[in-house]
């Protein structure tokens, strides 16, 4: 998913691997081990994730993308986790009278060593979630997010990095909590590993009693034109209200652009209430403005439009049951040429433990 | 040079890591730590349920309860994806182990 292009300075990658050795240094130096937990609570491996199949229609042509994503998370001792995502998805759309085709692809998301140094810091190590806004790291799985679409902005802030994070969340007062991750990514050339040499740091409050949050994103590209991003983030869950307001802006040298979703779940509408409290009504509206000549469409799973569009979204979902969710949405792209796109289909997050795990 | 400032980078990450890893005399775990009576247990899920709303429901729909050793790995996951204080994942913890 990474869209930035990458030339030089393989050397740089030297040192920075030493940053990643001493980072790493603690998980064979530290005890892992030294259970203080009792044995029924004892973290076990777990095999989770999501999986989907979904039809999108976009401009009279349509396209059937399955995919499943499999996160392996491995704790270790009472300090530490192993956790990894991938991605296999296909891509089949038809030409008129043709059967489908396409090609099936995969991605490594992450694949990272967490070690939960107290409660402040948490260090991280591996291959990472880029942390830029709040949609690549905690909205994108496709059993959350409330659209299937992502949104116009997302190969702005999507994307893994390879490298070292720290990162935590405390609270400052009795009424709100400050959550922090600041990384350095290595150049990385390998096809399935690529990654860009950056800095980067995203933070955020959440007030509590109101449930809001705001944050904040950037990011310095170490390499070639050293270019900056940056971008802020919005969440608020009214608490009387089921529904869930957020709001990201970004800026790259590429664009910029925002989006501002509300996602309303019908539980508070008394009749037909066993059905109305699984459904979801989502709205969202977003912009992008082209920015210089280059574009950052490199061939990867999501690009950014090529000149200023507008797309409002719409959506229905519905909860089967726990994790078992049916959607569908439509959207109208409004760009240097307009067209209608449909999405329907279903996604389900399994989790199933790879020990035992007792009776409940 | 790159090299010593890369180390140089990496001795206080190593530092902070090992000093910070250090088990302290009074941690332990959820439910041991925080409930002392019936009347705190009763407190800490009702807060555990208010921290679980307002943590997790940010991002996604209250997923059924796991088996206690399930939920403490998925905590743990969602302790660093989400970035809860640890505070808030050990009350979760506990309303979804109880």
């Amino acid at each position: 998913m990474q869209y930035f292009s990458q030339s030089e300075v393989r050397r740089s990658a030297y040192p920075a691997l030493w940053v990643l050795v001493c980072a790493l240094f603690p998980l064979f130096a530290v005890p892992l081990a030294s259970p203080q937990t009792p044995d029924n609570e004892r973290p076990v491996p777990i095999l989770t994730g999501n999986a989907g199949y979904f039809t999108t229609v976009d401009n009279g042509t349509t396209e059937l993308v399955p995919e499943v994503i499999p996160v392996l998370l491995v704790p270790l001792g009472d300090k530490w986790l192993v956790e990894s995502r991938a991605e296999f998805y296909g891509e089949f759309d038809s030409a008129k009278g043709q059967p489908y085709a396409g090609k099936v692809d995969k991605d490594l998301d992450y694949l990272q060593a967490d070690y939960i140094a107290n409660r402040y810091l948490t260090v991280t190590a591996g291959r990472f979630l880029t942390p830029f806004g709040i949609y690549n790291e905690r909205l994108y799985p496709i059993w959350i997010r409330d659209l299937n679409q992502v949104p116009l902005i997302f190969p702005i802030e999507s994307g893994s990095s390879d490298g070292v994070m720290l990162r935590g969340g405390f609270p400052v007062s009795s009424w709100a909590s400050l959550n922090y991750a600041t990384y350095f990514s290595t150049l990385n050339t390998n096809a399935a590993l690529d990654s860009d040499r950056v800095v980067g740091t995203r933070t955020g409050i959440f007030f509590n009693r109101p449930r809001i949050e705001i944050g904040g994103s950037w990011r310095k590209e170490l390499m070639e034109e050293r270019d900056n991003a940056f971008g802020f983030h919005f969440a608020w869950q009214p608490p009387p209200i089921p529904l869930n307001l957020r709001a990201e802006y970004a800026r790259s040298e590429y664009g910029s652009g925002y989006w501002i979703e509300a996602a309303y779940r019908f539980s508070q509408v008394p009749a037909l209430n066993q059905i109305m409290r699984r459904t979801e009504f989502v709205g969202r509206m977003q912009q992008y403005f082209s920015g210089a000549e280059k574009l950052a469409d490199e061939g990867g799973k999501y690009s950014l439009p090529h000149g200023d569009t507008q797309q409002p979204d719409f959506g229905l979902n519905y909860y089967l049951k726990d994790g078992l969710k049916a959607s569908a949405s439509y959207a109208r792209w409004l760009g240097t040429h307009n067209w209608n796109t449909w999405t329907y289909g279903i996604a389900w997050r399994f989790a199933m433990p790879l020990g035992r795990v007792g009776g409940q | 040079m790159k090299k010593q400032f890369a180390i140089l980078a990496g001795i206080p990450i190593l530092v902070t890591a090992l000093w910070a890893g250090a088990p302290k005399k009074n941690e332990g775990s959820a439910s041991t730590t925080i409930v002392s009576s019936t009347h705190d247990s009763v407190e800490m899920r009702l807060e555990g349920e208010k921290r679980f709303r307002t943590n997790c429901g940010r991002c996604h729909a209250a997923p059924h309860k796991f088996p206690p050793r399930m939920m403490a790995t998925i905590v743990r996951h969602m302790r660093v994806r989400a970035t809860i204080t640890d505070e808030d994942m050990r009350l979760v913890l506990y309303y979804m182990t109880q």
